[in-house]
């Protein structure tokens, strides 16, 4: 048995038990996707991520909709909005035949309710648009118009709206216990309008979601379907079992080196992509070493660069600017640091530790294996310039409390970031003082000038005079260097290759897909 | 006997009590905001303090303890702050399954592991002897999680005899739900497909779990075995000429498997503990997965009830145990 494991820890697929087809339920195909990250609700108004949002994708409609990549948003639940001079006034025209899955209507009065609910239990993605809109700015014009006005102009208020989904306020109000505003239902139940409808949700191990067959929109691609199956598979190495044995059609997030023996088998499709994430080590600039800009240019300079790409098997890009590609407005920055350990000697020998001899903490995610390789690169380039690295690894929320403020951040921290939106907004403001705190914000960094450009930036509406502002505040950044700007890792995905309809975006999360048009072919 | 049970049952209340106050204040000194993190990543520190307050983490942490403890005796063991569920309907989900696969696993272990450790006695220093220790010594060195990704892949992946993971097929309905353990339901409500299937997807996360206690029965069983096979009133019995089948399981066995029965109770319940790396593997959802799902969220409510729960079971075993110490060797008893 022993020989044998070992054998197919080598990566030997060969004699493996032949892949099953996919499931079938009264004659209808189901098609099945593992992931790891279990779904905690679906209320849209309660919180999101990756597991969270693929399934509220699935069975809520929003007014736009991010598609394809590079991520457009699209049309969807509205089919068209005006956008007056001063960027203040949104006007949204709906469509006239959506409906909620249990027949009721599509109206602007649901989509007020969606909004204010979402507004008042401050929950979830509240915080996209709070500072912007008051319950008293939403206006419902007639059935199938609806008026926003905003407090303040926003420029990227429409590429938060692809994550404020439409619930049916009847439904809601059916299943309220105690003015809990329906979220004790909805965290196990769906009052929406999507592509699919709820059919079991057992927690801890599979959700399954029924295609709606009349769904208002279309089926665009998912016709051979009878519905989709989010299954809980753990390990990535049972996730690959699955998949090559057929369990599962679709595997999300496999680790690089389960991706590229899966890449090699018969019947695996594979897609990689550079997502919206980015892979940064955030200096803390308030912190007893890190606040020396010469010494955070001298570790930059000797970090290498290459190994990022060589962990992750070439399924990464060096990112060249703070931004990552997908950001509309990004630039390359052209001196932003590779590694050139002449150029860290000469910024160290003008920093307030000429010789080094000093000790940098390096936290990451405990378990993480990669973030722990980098953190080993990195203690070995550092040996050139006399500084040694302590490696501390904490659990994530040890992360986010240590990181919380500058007394307490470590000196260096290892985070993958994943902002909600292309708008470059999203990116620039985790550079904002108000981001400090944040997991994101573990740097500190405050630059007034920058500050005050993000500030000004967000409230234009003009893109030709946006942009320029953007490029600004890339290049000052990447000159302040806050932290090492580090890669893009790719989104990995692995589907039989009978999976027909699957789209990459890069703006959803690492373990995320949309269900929509996915289908079963021959 | 009753004065023992009293004494007891005593001494296990205050037991859960210390575990209740040593729980919660683990669970209130490590590091991490809970409110942070249910708000989520981008959320603004007026969406952190409205969650504060409505969980009442605002509250001075003696309070918050009382407010807590009084919630248990009225069996309102609170609601997760991530999956908002109400933690004491989570316990109910997922502790069968956790039961069910312990249940299993003892049972392979002591149906396996005391023949074994008989045989292995009885047939000391022979290549049968050699063999069986050296699968003890296996037992106890091979880490569980490495154990259950090798079964996995050999018995599922290659050979495609045991389903990955999971209690039943992905499309199988659950049979209907009387003590939430499928085998019992399934052969309580006369479903045979849904029990053999199982049956089936139990055996390999069984195997895994078992595999360290069945090598400490046999080692202990053994053990024991050579040192009551020695003593005079053995050597007396075969000097009478009684069958040897009749003086091991008459005689030295009875005597040797006190030490076996304690180590089986302790082994129960470091196996509902310790369930979650096996649990993880075989994506097994009991209740070992969702406290460490709870734990590396800082959601202090389920990680503390299922802490309860399973201390109680614990304590549960080896007070059964006890009482069965006490049955099978009356002087336990007047020792009290």
């Amino acid at each position: 048995m022993c020989l044998a494991a070992g054998l197919l820890l080598s990566g030997g697929t060969a004699g493996m038990q032949e892949a099953a087809a996919f499931e079938r339920v009264n004659g209808e195909k189901i098609l099945v996707v593992a992931g790891r990250q279990p779904v905690d609700t679906l209320d849209p108004s309660i919180k999101y991520n990756a597991s969270i949002r693929m399934m509220q994708q699935a069975l809520y409609d929003g007014l736009v909709k991010y598609q394809g990549s590079p991520a457009e948003i699209v049309p969807w639940l509205a089919e068209s909005w005006d956008k007056s001079e001063d960027g203040k006034v949104w006007t949204f025209s709906l469509v006239k035949n959506a409906t909620f899955h249990n027949g009721d209507p599509v109206t602007a009065a649901a989509v007020k309710f969606s909004f204010e609910r979402t507004l008042g239990l401050k929950k979830g993605p509240s915080w996209m648009l709070a500072d912007f809109l008051k319950p008293e700015g939403i206006e419902v014009v007639d059935d199938h118009t609806l008026r926003f006005t905003l407090e303040k102009p926003y420029a990227a208020f429409l590429s938060f709206l692809p994550w404020w989904y439409v619930m049916n306020p009847a439904q809601i109000a059916a299943n309220e216990v105690d003015g809990d505003q329906g979220q004790k239902w909805l965290t196990t139940n769906a009052a929406g309008s999507g592509p699919y409808k709820l059919k079991r949700f057992e927690q801890g191990r599979l959700y399954e979601v029924e295609r709606v067959k009349d769904y208002w929109k279309g089926a665009s691609g998912s016709e051979s379907i009878g519905g989709i199956v989010y299954k809980l598979v753990r390990e990535t190495s049972a996730q690959r079992a699955a998949l090559l044995r057929g369990e599962a059609d679709i595997v999300l997030n496999l680790s690089p080196d389960e991706f590229e023996q899966v890449k090699k088998a018969k019947g695996v499709k594979t897609s990689t992509d550079p997502a919206l994430t980015s892979f940064g080590l955030k200096f803390n600039t308030q912190g007893k070493y890190m606040s020396d800009k010469n010494l955070r240019k001298a570790v930059a300079y000797a970090f290498d660069y290459d190994s990022l790409i060589a962990l992750f098997n070439n399924n990464a890009v060096l990112q060249t600017s703070p931004f990552t590609d997908a950001v509309k407005g990004k630039i390359s920055v052209a001196d932003i640091p590779r590694q050139d350990l002449e150029k860290a000697k000469q910024y160290l020998a003008k920093s307030n530790w000429p010789d080094g001899g000093i000790e940098l903490e390096y936290v990451f995610v405990q378990g993480f294996e990669a973030t722990r390789q980098i953190g080993l690169v990195l203690m070995d380039t550092l040996k050139g310039l006399n500084i040694k690295v302590k490696l501390v690894p904490l659990t994530w929320p040890n992360i986010v409390a240590r990181g919380s403020k500058p007394e307490t951040a470590a000196d260096i921290t290892a985070i993958f970031t994943t902002p909600v939106s292309v708008d470059p907004d999203a990116v620039a403001y985790q550079y904002h003082p108000k981001s400090w705190g944040q997991y994101y914000g573990t740097h500190f960094y405050d630059n007034p000038k920058v500050k005050g450009l993000i500030e000004k930036a967000r409230y234009m509406t003009d893109w030709q005079q946006r942009a320029p502002i953007y490029a600004d505040i890339q290049k000052m950044i990447v000159e302040d260097q806050p932290e090492i700007f580090g890669m893009m890792r790719n989104r990995m995905v692995a589907y039989r290759d009978y999976v027909t309809g699957f789209q990459y975006s890069p703006v959803r999360m690492t373990t995320e897909i949309d269900f929509y048009g996915l289908g079963i072919g021959e | 006997m009753l004065s023992m049970f009293l004494k007891r049952s005593v001494l296990m209340l205050g037991m859960l009590l210390g575990l209740l106050v040593i729980t919660f204040l683990i669970s209130h000194v490590t590091p991490g905001d809970p409110a942070a993190l249910a708000a989520g990543p981008d959320a603004t520190t007026e969406m952190i303090e409205q969650i504060r307050t409505e969980r009442g983490f605002d509250k001075p942490v003696i309070q918050q303890f009382f407010l807590y403890a009084f919630g248990i005796l009225q069996g309102d063991f609170g609601t997760s702050i991530h999956t908002t569920h109400e933690v004491f309907d989570d316990i109910v989900a997922f502790f069968p399954a956790t039961f069910e696969l312990v249940v299993f696993s003892i049972l392979i272990a002591i149906l396996l592991g005391i023949p074994l450790g008989v045989i292995s006695a009885v047939t000391q220093n022979s290549w049968i002897d050699n063999v069986i220790r050296i699968v003890c010594s296996s037992g106890v060195g091979l880490p569980m999680f490495w154990l259950g990704l090798m079964l996995q892949l050999y018995f599922g992946l290659q050979l495609g005899w045991f389903p990955l993971g999971g209690r039943l097929d992905l499309m199988t309905d659950p049979p209907m739900t009387i003590t939430g353990l499928y085998l019992i339901d399934a052969l309580l409500t006369l479903n045979f497909p849904v029990f053999l299937e199982a049956l089936h997807h139990i055996i390999l996360p069984a195997v895994a779990l078992c595999f360290p206690a069945l090598a400490s029965i046999i080692r202990v069983n053994r053990a024991e075995m050579l040192e009551t096979l020695t003593q005079d009133y053995i050597v007396n019995a075969r000097a009478q000429g009684i069958s040897v089948l009749r003086i091991i399981g008459l005689y030295a066995l009875k005597n040797s498997i006190l030490p076996t029965l304690a180590l089986i109770g302790l082994r129960f319940g470091w196996m509902l503990g310790g369930t979650v790396l096996v649990e993880s593997v075989f994506d097994w959802p009991g209740i070992g997965l969702y406290t460490v799902q709870a734990a590396t969220a800082s959601d202090f409510e389920p990680v503390m009830a299922a802490t309860l729960v399973l201390g109680a079971w614990f304590m549960f075993a080896n007070f059964l145990i006890d009482l069965l110490y006490g049955w099978m060797d009356p002087r336990v008893l007047k020792k009290g």
